[in-house]
This record gives C-alpha cells, sequence and structure tokens, in this order.
C-alpha cells in the first residue's frame, strides 16, 4: 500500500463518525435502489416468462354467443394471428364443510390438450383425462385455501344445475396472476376460484353446443402499439357485432395483467425517485465534509504540490475518500437492498401467483447500484475539493484568507439584533455565513420530513378509500348477483331469509356510453330512491340524491367521455335490443373504484324496457357470525344466484393486507428518514465543532459547561431543521398530491387525504430526529480536548 | 552524518563557480479584486551550484515570494527564470511540477507533515514520486532521525519535525535546497542543529542549499547573503570566512 493509500485509511478512520452517517445515507439510497429493480426485475421477469409460458392471449372479446364456426374469418383480420373460443360462465361452487357460498369463473379448455392460448400450468395431478366428463381443474390458490387435492369433489351450479365434479388436478395461469372476485381489490382465494372445465362438458352444461361466448386471440408483434390493438379490436367488435358484443378487452386492460403491471410500473418509478433523493443528500454531506477535509489539509496540498505532486495525483487521492466511501455504502445498500428484494418478493408472493417467484441477484442491478453510489460519492466529494486541489502551491501554503466579516442581514435591525443574546448572535452568523451547510440542512430535513408525510399521507389515503367505500358508498354486508335478470319477487324472497334486516334491489347493465367521439363500455347501476345500501357521495362525502331521471356519472368518466352535469349522452346496451338512448347526465359524482354510473332503479328499467327487473340484491344482516352461516346456507339452496360476495369479509380483507403492508412501510419510511436527519445533522454539526474548536474552547474556558456550548449547536440545529421541516410540509403535500394524480386511473383511484395528525407526526418526528441527532455531537462536545484546541495555530 | 561543529563552508571565493538558476528581470504582483500589491521589483540574481546561500529580509520584503519562484510554486508577473539554461517562465503547470519533483527540496518553517504519517513514510511521500531516490531510510540516517523513523509528527519534537521535513526534501536527490525560515519556529540549540544539517548536506552530498530569513545571525555561515528589502535586491555579500553552524547565535 503506498504511503498516501495509508494517509487516507487514518484519515478516514479518525472521521468515522460522520463517514458511519455519510455511508448509511448511502447505503440506504442505494438499498433502496437494489431493493425496487431487484423486485421489478423478479417480477417482470417471472410475468415474461410466465406469459411467454402460457401463450397469454392479447386480447379478448366478450360476447353473448357465437358460433365457433362463425370465427375462423377473424384471422382474415390484419394483426390476428390466432384465436380460441372458450365458454366462461361466473358460477357458484360449494364444498363440503364450508357454509360460504363459494363462487368463481367457469372457464372451458380443450378436453386433451392444453389450449394453444392462455394455457395453464399444472401444480397437481394432471390434466383432464378421457374417463369422465365431470372432471375439474382447480386454480392452485383456491385449492390451496380449502385443502383440495386431485381426487377430491367439488359441487358447482353450472346453468342452474348442482354438479358434482371430480377435481383431476390444480394449475396456475398467467391470466389470473392476481384473481379478483367481483367488487374485490385484493385476492380472496378463500372465496373466489377458477374452475377449468372440458370444453364439450361445458358446451353441454351450459347449451351452448357449437358455440362460445369469450374469444381470446394473438396479435402479430408488430400489431402490439395500443392503438394498432384499439383499431383491431374495434374491427372486431363490428365483425362480431351480431353475436353481441359485452366488451373488447386488449391485455393492457385485462384485469390481472393490469394490477400486476401496475405494480411492477411503480416500482421502476419507485426504484428512481426515492434513490435519488437520499444520494443527493449524501453527495450533499459528502461535499460538505470533504471541503472541511481538503480545507483542513490546505497545507498539505501545497506541501505535496511543493514536492512535485501534481493536480491530478493530489486530486485522485481525494477522489479515493470518494471512491472508497461510494464503494462502502455500494456494498451495504447492495447487502440491504438484497434483503430488502427478498422480503418485497415474498410479500409479492402473497398476493401474485406465479409458477415461480424468487428473489434473483441481477449483476445488472448490482453493477448499477456500484456505480451510481460511486458516482454521487465521488461527486460530493469532487465538488467539495476542487477548490482547494485547484490553488497555486504558494497560494495553499499560506493561511486561508480569514473570512469577510460582513454583517448578516439580521444585524442591520439593531432593534432585533441587539435584544439576542450572545449566543444566539453566534448560531445566527454561522448559519447566514456558511449558507451551503445550511442550504443542505434545510434541503435534508425537507426530504426527511416530506417523505414522512407523504407515507402518512399514503396511508390516509388508503383508509379513507377503505371508509368511503365500505362505510359510505356499500352499505350492505351480503351481494348477491343472479344468472339472468328476475323480478320483484327475487327481492321479497331475500327479504325473507332468516337473519336478513334489509334488503335492496340492483339492476345492473352494461352499456355503451357515448358523446361524439368518445365513448366507452361501461356499466350502468340502477338503486332504489331511498336506497340505504348504495349511496352515491360527492367528494365531501354528501350523499347525492338519485335523480328520477337521468345519471350520475363518475368524474374519471365524466373527463373519459368530455361532459359536464346538463350534457346529454348516448346510451347503448350491449345486450337486448342494442338500440341507443339519449341519457341526460344529472350530475358528477366520485368513486374510487371502476367507472361507475348511476340511475334510478324505476328509470332504468323504463329505459330499458322492463318493470321492476332486478340483477342483484343487497343485504343488510345481523353481524352475529351465526347469522351469517345461517344465511349462507339458505342463500345455497338458491340456483339462480350466480355470485355471493361478503362485503363485510371483503372490507376485512382488505384493511387486514393494507394494515399489514402500511405499517411496514411506515416503520421502513421512518427509520429512513430519520437517517437522513442523522447523517445530516451529525455531519454538519462535527464540521461546525471542528472548525469552530478555538471559539468552544474559548468559551469552556470562560466556564461555560459542555451542555452550554452544546446548546448553542442544538439552536443551531433547530434554527435550520425546523424550517427544513415546516418546508418539508408543503413539499409533502405537492408529492402526495403527485402521487395522487398517478394513481389516477380507470380502474382504481385514491382519495387525496391528510389527516390533521399527520401533519403533527411529521413535525413532531422532524423534532425528535433532531433532538436524537444531537446527541452524539453533545459527546464530541463534552469529550473535546479544549485545552490543545485553544493552542492550535491557525 | 555527524555533524562536525568545527566545519565551516569554503568560501565562495575558492570555489569554481558554476550559474545553476538565474533570475532576470523578476517582477512580481499580487492583485487581488481591484487592488494591486508589488512584491518584487526587477531582480536578478544568480545561484551557483553547491552554493549554500542565505536570503535576508524582513517580513514583507518579497524573500519567500522570491523563493517560491525560485521553486517552481509560483509564477513572476514578468522577467525569466533559467535553470540549467531552460527558461522556468515559461513552463505550463505539468513542466513546472515535473521540474519541482526532479530539482527541488523543499523546507518549510512550520514543517508541513502529514500529521497521519510517521517519519519514514512522510519522507516515503516525496520518494515515490522522484525516478532516483535514495532510501527513504538513509535520508532519514543522514539526518539524525534513523531511530524516530516510526513516530507520528505529533510524537517528535519541533526540531525533530524540521529533520524530517529536511529528510523529505533530500530523499528525491534534488540539486536545490530552498528552506523557508527553517529555524524559524525553533529555539537556538535545535535551530543550530537544523543549520548543521544543512551545512553538511551542501558540504558533503554537494547541494545546493538557499535559506531565507529575517534572522541575519544565520548569515554568517553561508557563502554568500543577499539581503532584499522592499521587493529589491539591496545587497549582496560574500562571506570570506564563513563560520561553522555551531558558532550561530541569535
Amino acid at each position: 500500500m503506498n504511503v498516501l493509500h495509508r494517509k487516507l485509511m487514518r484519515e478516514l478512520f479518525a472521521a468515522k463518525g460522520v463517514l458511519i452517517a455519510i455511508i448509511s445515507i448511502i447505503a440506504v439510497g442505494i438499498g433502496c435502489f437494489i431493493a425496487m429493480s431487484s423486485t421489478y426485475d423478479n417480477l417482470e421477469y417471472s410475468r415474461q416468462s410466465y406469459y411467454r409460458l402460457c401463450q397469454m392471449a392479447d386480447f379478448s372479446v366478450e360476447l353473448k354467443k357465437v358460433p365457433t364456426g362463425d370465427l375462423a374469418a377473424l384471422t382474415d383480420v390484419p394483426g390476428v394471428t390466432s384465436i380460441l373460443p372458450r365458454i366462461v360462465f361466473e358460477v357458484t361452487a360449494s364444498l363440503e364443510g364450508v357454509e360460504k357460498p363459494l363462487s368463481g369463473q367457469a372457464v372451458s379448455l380443450p378436453a386433451h390438450e392444453n389450449p394453444p392460448i392462455n394455457r395453464i400450468v399444472i401444480k397437481q395431478g394432471s390434466y383432464f383425462t378421457d374417463q369422465r366428463q365431470e372432471e375439474v381443474i382447480l386454480n392452485d390458490a383456491f385449492a390451496r385455501a380449502h385443502n383440495l387435492l386431485p381426487g377430491d369433489h367439488i359441487q358447482l351450479i353450472l346453468n342452474n344445475r348442482l354438479q358434482d365434479l371430480l377435481i383431476v388436478g390444480t394449475a396456475i395461469s398467467s391470466e389470473f396472476v392476481y384473481l379478483l372476485g367481483p367488487g374485490g381489490l385484493v385476492p380472496e382465494p378463500e372465496s373466489y376460484g377458477v374452475f377449468y372445465l372440458k370444453h364439450d362438458y361445458a358446451e353441454d352444461v351450459f347449451g351452448f353446443e357449437g358455440a362460445a361466448n369469450q374469444v381470446l386471440g394473438h396479435l402479430a408483434p408488430e400489431f402490439q402499439s395500443p392503438d394498432r390493438v384499439r383499431l383491431i379490436l374495434d374491427q372486431l367488435e363490428l365483425n362480431l357485432d351480431e353475436y353481441g358484443v359485452f366488451s373488447t378487452t386488449p391485455l393492457a386492460q385485462q384485469s390481472s395483467h393490469w394490477f400486476l403491471k401496475s405494480e411492477i410500473d411503480g416500482l421502476k418509478v419507485s426504484a428512481t425517485i426515492l434513490p435519488t433523493i437520499f444520494l443527493i443528500v449524501a453527495a450533499l454531506a459528502l461535499n460538505l465534509l470533504m471541503s472541511r477535509m481538503a480545507e483542513q489539509q490546505r497545507t498539505i496540498v501545497g506541501t505535496l504540490k511543493a514536492l512535485g505532486y501534481s493536480n491530478q495525483e493530489i486530486f485522485l487521492h481525494f477522489i479515493q475518500f470518494g471512491l472508497l466511501i461510494g464503494i462502502a455504502g455500494g456494498l451495504l445498500g447492495i447487502f440491504i437492498g438484497y434483503s430488502l428484494a427478498g422480503a418485497m418478493t415474498a410479500q409479492y408472493r402473497n398476493f401474485f401467483e406465479f409458477p415461480s417467484l424468487v428473489n434473483q441477484m441481477y449483476p445488472r442491478v448490482i453493477l448499477l447500484g456500484m456505480l451510481i453510489s460511486i458516482f454521487f460519492a465521488v461527486l460530493g466529494t469532487y465538488r467539495g475539493v476542487r477548490s482547494v486541489v485547484r490553488l497555486s502551491p504558494a497560494e495553499a501554503m499560506r493561511p486561508k484568507p480569514p473570512l469577510r466579516a460582513r454583517r448578516i442581514l439580521l444585524e442591520k435591525i439593531p432593534a432585533f439584533w441587539n435584544a439576542l443574546d450572545f449566543r444566539w448572535q453566534l448560531v445566527l452568523r454561522d448559519i447566514f455565513r456558511n449558507r451551503t451547510r445550511t442550504l443542505g440542512g434545510l434541503l435534508s430535513a425537507t426530504v426527511g420530513a416530506m417523505l414522512l408525510l407523504v407515507t402518512f399521507s399514503m396511508y390516509d389515503s388508503a383508509f379513507a378509500l377503505l371508509n368511503f367505500q365500505y362505510d359510505k358508498l356499500l352499505l350492505s354486508d351480503i351481494d348477491i348477483s343472479f344468472k339472468d335478470d328476475h323480478d320483484y319477487a327475487a327481492l321479497l324472497e331475500s327479504q325473507q331469509l332468516a337473519g336478513v334486516d334489509e334488503a335492496e334491489p340492483l339492476f345492473h347493465i352494461g352499456c355503451t356510453l357515448k358523446n361524439g367521439i368518445h365513448e366507452k363500455k361501461v356499466g350502468i347501476t340502477g338503486i332504489t330512491e331511498n336506497a340505504q345500501l348504495t349511496i352515491p357521495r360527492d367528494t365531501a362525502g354528501n350523499r347525492v340524491a338519485i335523480p328520477e331521471t337521468g345519471i350520475l356519472v363518475t368524474r374519471k368518466l365524466a373527463d373519459i367521455l368530455q361532459i359536464q352535469a346538463g350534457d346529454s349522452l348516448e346510451m347503448i346496451p350491449v345486450a337486448g335490443d342494442r338500440i341507443a338512448r339519449q341519457v341526460p347526465v344529472m350530475k358528477i359524482i366520485d368513486s374510487y373504484l371502476g367507472l361507475t354510473v348511476y340511475a334510478d332503479f324505476d328509470y332504468l328499467n323504463r329505459l330499458m324496457g322492463e318493470s321492476q327487473t332486478l340483477t342483484s340484491v343487497q343485504l343488510k344482516t345481523s353481524p352475529r357470525p351465526e347469522v351469517t352461516r345461517q344465511i349462507y346456507r339458505q342463500v345455497k339452496q338458491i340456483p339462480a344466484i350466480q355470485s355471493v360476495t361478503s362485503i363485510r369479509d371483503q372490507k376485512d380483507k382488505l384493511q387486514e393486507v393494507l394494515v399489514d403492508q402500511m405499517i411496514v412501510m411506515i416503520v421502513v419510511v421512518i427509520v429512513f428518514s430519520c437517517l437522513i436527519f442523522f447523517g445530516s445533522i451529525l455531519n454538519a454539526s462535527l464540521i461546525s465543532l471542528s472548525e469552530r474548536q478555538q471559539e468552544i474552547a474559548t468559551l469552556r474556558v470562560l466556564g461555560y459547561t459542555p451542555a452550554e456550548v452544546g446548546s448553542i449547536f442544538l439552536r443551531e440545529s433547530f434554527c435550520v431543521n425546523l424550517p427544513g421541516i415546516l418546508l418539508g410540509l408543503p413539499a409533502g403535500y405537492w408529492a402526495s398530491k403527485g402521487i395522487n394524480i398517478a394513481y389516477d386511473t380507470e380502474l382504481f383511484r385514491m382519495p387525496f387525504t391528510i389527516d390533521a395528525m399527520s401533519w403533527v407526526y411529521t413535525v413532531l418526528l422532524g423534532i425528535i430526529f433532531t433532538l436524537i441527532s444531537h446527541w452524539p455531537v453533545q459527546k464530541a462536545i463534552r469529550n473535546m480536548d479544549w485545552l490543545t484546541a485553544l493552542n492550535v495555530k491557525e | 552524518m555527524a555533524a562536525s561543529d568545527t566545519d565551516a563552508l569554503p568560501s565562495l571565493q575558492n570555489q569554481e563557480r558554476s550559474i545553476l538558476l538565474a533570475l532576470k528581470s523578476i517582477s512580481k504582483t499580487y492583485f487581488t479584486g481591484d487592488v494591486s500589491v508589488p512584491v518584487l521589483h526587477n531582480v536578478d540574481l544568480d545561484i551557483f551550484a553547491r552554493e549554500f546561500l542565505v536570503i535576508v529580509g524582513p517580513s514583507g520584503s518579497g524573500k519567500s515570494t522570491l523563493l517560491n519562484i525560485v521553486g517552481g510554486i509560483d509564477v513572476p508577473t514578468a522577467g525569466d527564470v533559467f535553470f540549467h539554461q531552460q527558461n522556468i517562465s515559461e513552463f505550463n503547470e505539468q513542466q513546472l511540477t515535473r521540474y519541482r519533483r526532479e530539482n527541488i527540496g523543499f523546507v518549510f518553517q512550520f514543517y508541513n507533515l502529514v500529521p497521519t504519517l510517521t517519519a519514514r513514510e512522510n519522507v516515503i511521500v516525496a520518494a515515490d514520486i522522484s525516478d532516483d531516490p535514495m532510501s527513504p531510510d538513509d535520508a532519514l540516517e543522514l539526518v539524525g532521525l534513523a531511530d524516530r523513523a516510526n513516530h507520528f509528527p505529533s510524537q517528535l519534537s519541533g526540531g525533530e519535525q524540521q529533520r524530517v521535513a529536511i529528510a523529505r526534501a533530500l530523499v528525491k536527490n534534488p540539486e536545490l535546497l530552498l528552506c523557508d525560515e527553517p529555524t524559524g519556529a525553533l529555539d537556538l540549540s535545535t535551530g543550530r542543529k537544523i543549520l548543521e544539517v544543512l551545512g553538511n548536506l551542501n558540504r558533503e552530498l554537494g547541494k545546493t542549499v538557499v535559506i531565507i530569513t529575517h534572522n541575519s545571525a544565520i548569515g554568517k555561515m553561508a557563502q554568500r547573503v543577499i539581503r532584499i528589502g522592499s521587493g529589491t535586491i539591496a545587497e549582496t555579500r560574500i562571506n570570506p570566512q564563513p563560520v561553522p553552524a555551531n558558532q550561530v547565535t541569535w
């Protein structure tokens, strides 16, 4: 090791306290980067290989009924390379010993071989056998949730007939990576499953001989852009028009894919923003440290130059500080990041069903993390030392010219300045004279507080969503939807179920809403005038009365269709006569899930030429478990039921998932934010301490206690950090707003809210972190060798 | 090298005189903001090979600036500096670095040692960049510090630190040793020891030694003394009988 390396090592060791703080910040930044980037790669590579394995469909068309023989012509549409007709129905299931009515999708598959599109991957048992028609393959999560194994039986109500089916296997498929039941936001494998049936059996049992109600397809690679996909789907819709197209869904809007892709894309954004924040703070801290170190070594720099060292050699010597700090931060960050990626990936395994989702180490990510770490560390060092290294040797060997002792602005207000005791004067002078250090501290505190507020705001928003959805909008406990349209008798029947306190009808129709060139396929939900179980609300949470005529449109849909209250829309039902009707838009409402449209129950019936027709019933029941079980038992006897959703279970599940995820996230962010405060304050204070040794020594000689000296530094920390924390509040507000806007999609939106307590917690935590960070500074003051400091030559 | 108390330097009159370095019409002015401070004015000076030269002058007379220009760590505003007939005032930064590296050994008033390196390591810092260095241990031996090689500067006395600095200047085998107030921070007896070491290096190793000092007493051991005042050379005196370092007193 050459002697300058030895010098480097010894100086690094001497500055270990500050270095640990800076390395920690870098490590956290790199850790975030590695964790999120690796998790991104874990998910994205798993997704890609899974989609390839299953030959994931590029689109699907859902329709009433189409003869399979008429589908061959679809491949003539330019871009469509292959198609697969399927029979897909929402069905209910029952299992021995399970009281809750179970539901799911029955999906037909070729009897003898895995289909060419949306293949399944067998996890247990086998594909269908030739021994019987009544065979079923279950999705693996559902089977696991109920401990079902090949050889067990399950009963499905298929086309109003109870069928007993033999489970031959369990499987997963790329189209159900994230499987949601009706109205759900998180998978509930214990109540919602996928039941794969032999296609000829499905034809038979659903009365679909030679027909299908869903068409899957692949597109040629050059036809995958969103615009081209849209054009092809429009063409397909036109070609299949006579068979009653309910919807055309490009892969981008397929439910499972959408949730998976948003999560993956979100990771990519987070992997960029969060680490950048930490690394900028670290670079700033390192800049301060290194400029101080270079300044302290001014004479040594001059001497080395006089000895014949070139600028580059001296520069490289100092840059090695940055390099080593960057490498140390990078290595620690890689370790933290890889472990964190493991935990995150494990967490995702709970939501996403993949053949294999494992945490891997990606050399590209590791290398990039290391390079980023080194880049920021070297950048901070470079900016810190360049002015000293550039000095001519003669100039470097002269002592630094004294600071120009200009008065700070506040001193020009004598009434204010003279009222301050000299300690405050010291503090304020130091703050205003060391502007870079002050700005660095201010920025770090702002970033720390911003991170806290953004996290609290996400927590608040998630729970506001939960409250809005389940305490204000949907107040039912159980929703029952029927296979076909029913009349009021079904409502009366439901009302008479033992344990039901209240029942309300819903009439749901699928339609296309059109405003000139803008159109969207949506559902309209008809609710009764005085409905108590579904209550449309405005942003403020106030009930919006259902108008006698016309519709209530959710804001997101109003934006898509470019309409406002008072406008009129063309409504074309996807089923029935499919004749366009004009509907007035009465009011714009708020909802956070989907593109909801409400209308009066009777109005919608009249509009559709029906009277008192309903498609589902909402029930308010006693919360007692035995009552719920009793209702489940009764409901199971009704064959016309398509699905039974326990809104209460849905809410509980969502709450559980949100709380679990949020708590972990909050703890991590609090630790990260604390590190930012700690690193920034420790660095700034220790540098200030080393610059002001003589000042401190003088105060100690005068009889000041370490605590009294420390209080000057604490005041300085607060003077910088408190404004920083306060600036972090609007910064956090706008960052949260930005995140809120980024999450504003057709499927899902978050209410934007920050609770009063979140503001308070942010400020309080900022103050607590400032106090904690002062502790090592106080310790350094107590241990300072002030007698030697008094004799230091400047 | 054991310093001999009675060894005075030979008079310059008795030596063959070849010019090592020549300053021609050197001026130096510092500019700070709108203020210009002239420090050297039209200085002409020849420094001979193997000479022991002392430049004396009060604070602010420009002697340090003169030394810095000679050493290539500062550049003149006007004039030329010839080292072995090469005009170093036309050198770029890289050439100046090369010049210092190969030809110059600096000794400073406050030693300027790297506090985190031992005496030996401080010497190695200079040896490392030299094409033909002497052994660092030999350099320490020459200044009588072989037994303190592994001590850090904070564990050495001022005189010992200055001897480490001399060893560091020496280890590169430079032709020219430039010493800026080498005894300025030392007491009389320690200062004398340093002067002895410098005298020996001149006499036994043939190094050209230039000392600048405000202490005119040191001039007694020089072969030539130049008095500088207000940026010009006020007097040049050849010492007919240099005295040994141990007889110098102040």
